[in-house]
């Protein structure tokens, strides 16, 4: 296997104080090869977003405290420092944050916001780097690019913003691209023309992409590996067809049972009984414990490790790792 | 089965007199002539993006705004003309579910003040005591310990609350519920649990719901019959297993091959409906989706197409209505 793009080892990040400390990322270890398309899949409070944002130092600390590695290219993200991390940030590696109404600055053009990364990453002159903004509304799909380039995000909708904030995202032409719930605020039809054209622009780009999302019908059809986090935890990764065709942990399970989709018919919705624990209320053993129908003592006071069930499909599960069912 | 709610030709125009457009005041039309049943015990659910009108269309049953066209009524009696006295007896009948279960819950009120809030209005609880057994005995119903009820809501988590909310509805024992997306907020396994609630609820309280909703596989579950609503209109309504498994508007086929099928195994051709929604201050003329219909002909931009009944209690508005069988991968197995 050629060697991972992104590396994230033992990634801990945490609030409160030294003596009473409120982990929202619990030893999370995983790596993107390069060209990968990865979904990492929870519920809210699960912690994927705040491992996506400590990739580039983007979460503050304080308040928070962030340790492990984060190995991009050989260097450590973590290690870094701001003016170091300028040079990754928007040209190695491209963000597409969730909000598509607030990650714009309404007081300047799409042109110019798009231009921004551009500039900053290379010298082509003012002149190239309007027609390399154009041909980046093309990729994204806006309708009329040559006029649309001097108007304010105001003038568009959500799913057009959304495709302005993705046209920043890959001016550079990243390797990796992390898209933090990236159709969430969108309508369903707008949500589909959105996904089509980021399958299209990996396609032609090659980048990685680091999908984050709680809706699992997207990862589907998106993704080819999955990881699933729950309270800060990885519980499961696995390719995406052995993920939902024999998911190993009871939570992944759960979710899969409960989805709803367009063709089952079931009289009674499988319910995962209870709710997230809220951060910081279970410090030992497994963290969907309270919740698991298939919980076992040693389950209180070990969080199991990962236990491998196929060369692309790892979980961490008592019960699973003794064939309970 | 009889009728319980029915709207006759039901319309509402706000108009925005802050714009001014020229001489015209900004006008949207949020439900345009809109007809429909919700029979007794049923569920009805309104689908549709945002700025549809679905929200709009649940408030205007339960008579929270005022309509300019049309009429609502409940068990054959006219809400539309009922005085303010008349129309708050009706509402013991009618109760609302939310979609923001932070939003919808005084933060300042104990949950006990705030479930017996319908009862009292009413004149319902005698004392007390009797208070406390009510308010105990529905925290029980929607699956909450009863020791509870002297909390405040931010002591709950989103679920929890949404409990909280459905509690307050049943109180009274409406026979009429409007569910405005009262699981979008919630997380996958949460939503699991409220859904089966309320159909528990309804199955031994008998209301009848008009479940307002964006996701075509929530409703898929919880509703007897769907709506699917445009720019206002209802462009197709009918039993949800024929829209389901041969929807005849090209709005609804689209609608249901975007949504993203959680099975990696089955390969979805999906229909990506070009452009975004119009404004509704700016309706086009005709039909109303013929800027977005893969569709659309000459016909569609002069004349706004009627509803048709084209099997029994499945009626589509659209020139060229026709059944349109949704691939294998999403027929219902």
């Amino acid at each position: 296997m050629s060697k991972p793009l992104l590396e994230i080892r033992d990634l801990n990040v945490s609030f409160g104080t030294k003596d009473k400390p409120l982990c929202v990322v619990n030893d999370v270890s995983f790596s993107i090869n390069p060209g990968e398309a990865i979904g990492v899949v929870g519920e809210s409070g699960s912690g994927k977003s705040m491992t996506a944002l400590s990739i580039l130092q983007l979460v503050p600390t304080p308040p928070a405290r962030v340790t492990g590695q984060v190995y991009f290219d050989g260097k450590d993200l973590l290690q870094l420092s701001n003016s170091e991390l300028t040079s990754i940030r928007g040209k190695e590696i491209g963000f597409i944050f969730q909000e598509p109404m607030s990650s714009l600055n309404p007081v300047m053009t799409i042109g110019d916001q798009i231009d921004e990364a551009i500039m900053l990453h290379t010298d082509l002159s003012a002149d190239a780097r309007r027609v390399k903004v154009l041909e980046l509304l093309r990729l994204v799909g806006m309708p009329d690019p040559e006029t649309r380039i001097d108007v304010y995000p105001d003038q568009f909708s959500g799913g057009m913003r959304q495709r302005v904030v993705i046209a920043i995202a890959m001016a550079c032409n990243p390797k990796l691209l992390i898209a933090d719930e990236p159709t969430t605020a969108l309508d369903v039809t707008i949500q589909a023309q959105v996904l089509d054209m980021m399958l299209d622009i990996r396609k032609q780009y090659n980048s990685a992409i680091m999908l984050i999302t709680h809706d699992l019908g997207v990862v589907a059809e998106f993704c080819e590996r999955v990881i699933v986090m729950y309270a800060g935890h990885i519980l499961e990764d696995a390719d995406i067809n052995s993920l939902f065709a024999s998911p190993k942990h009871p939570y992944t399970q759960g979710l899969l049972k409960s989805v709803l989709t367009l063709t089952e018919k079931q009289h009674r919705l499988y319910q995962i009984q209870g709710s997230v624990p809220p951060p910081g209320t279970i410090k030992e053993g497994c963290p969907f414990r309270p919740r698991c129908p298939v919980r076992m003592d040693r389950c209180a006071v070990e969080m199991p490790p990962m236990k491998s069930y196929g060369p692309t499909h790892v979980a961490a599960c008592w019960a699973t790792a003794e064939g309970v069912e | 089965m009889s009728v319980l709610i029915e709207a006759k030709n039901l319309g509402k125009t706000f108009v925005d007199n802050s714009i001014r457009l020229g001489p015209k005041r900004a006008e949207v039309r949020a439900v345009d002539n809109v007809s429909f049943q919700i029979m007794k015990g049923e569920t009805l659910a309104v689908v549709g993006e945002s700025g549809c009108g679905k929200s709009t269309l649940g408030r205007l049953l339960l008579r929270l705004i005022e309509a300019t066209e049309g009429h609502v009524s409940m068990d054959g009696k006219d809400l539309t003309n009922l005085s303010r006295q008349e129309m708050r007896q009706m509402r013991k009948n009618m109760q609302m579910v939310f979609q923001d279960p932070f939003g919808s819950l005084s933060p300042r009120r104990t949950v006990a003040q705030i479930i017996s809030e319908p009862m009292d209005s009413f004149g319902m609880i005698r004392d007390k005591s009797h208070r406390r057994e009510r308010v105990a005995e529905l925290l029980e119903l929607v699956g909450l310990p009863a020791i509870y009820m002297d909390r405040k809501p931010r002591q709950f988590s989103g679920g929890q609350r949404q409990r909280i909310g459905i509690a307050r509805a049943i109180s009274v024992h409406p026979s009429f519920i409007v569910a405005d997306e009262p699981v979008s907020a919630l997380d996958v396994s949460i939503q699991a649990q409220i859904i089966n609630l309320m159909q528990d609820l309804q199955e031994s309280e008998g209301f009848s719901i008009l479940f307002i909703s964006h996701d075509l596989a929530v409703v898929r579950h919880v509703a007897d019959r769907v709506a699917v609503m445009y720019l206002g209109r209802i462009v197709e309504i009918g039993p949800k297993d024929q829209i389901y498994a041969a929807p005849h508007h090209p709005y609804t086929e689209a609608l249901l091959s975007a949504a993203p099928h959680p099975d990696p195994t089955k390969e979805i051709e999906r229909i990506v409906l070009q452009g975004d929604v119009p404004s509704p201050t700016d309706i086009p003329s005709g039909c109303a989706f013929r800027m977005r219909c893969p569709i659309a002909k000459d016909i569609c931009s002069s004349d706004n197409p009627k509803s048709v009944e084209i099997m029994p209690g499945h009626q589509v508005a659209c020139h060229f209505a026709a059944p349109h069988p949704i691939t294998n991968a999403q027929r219902p197995t």
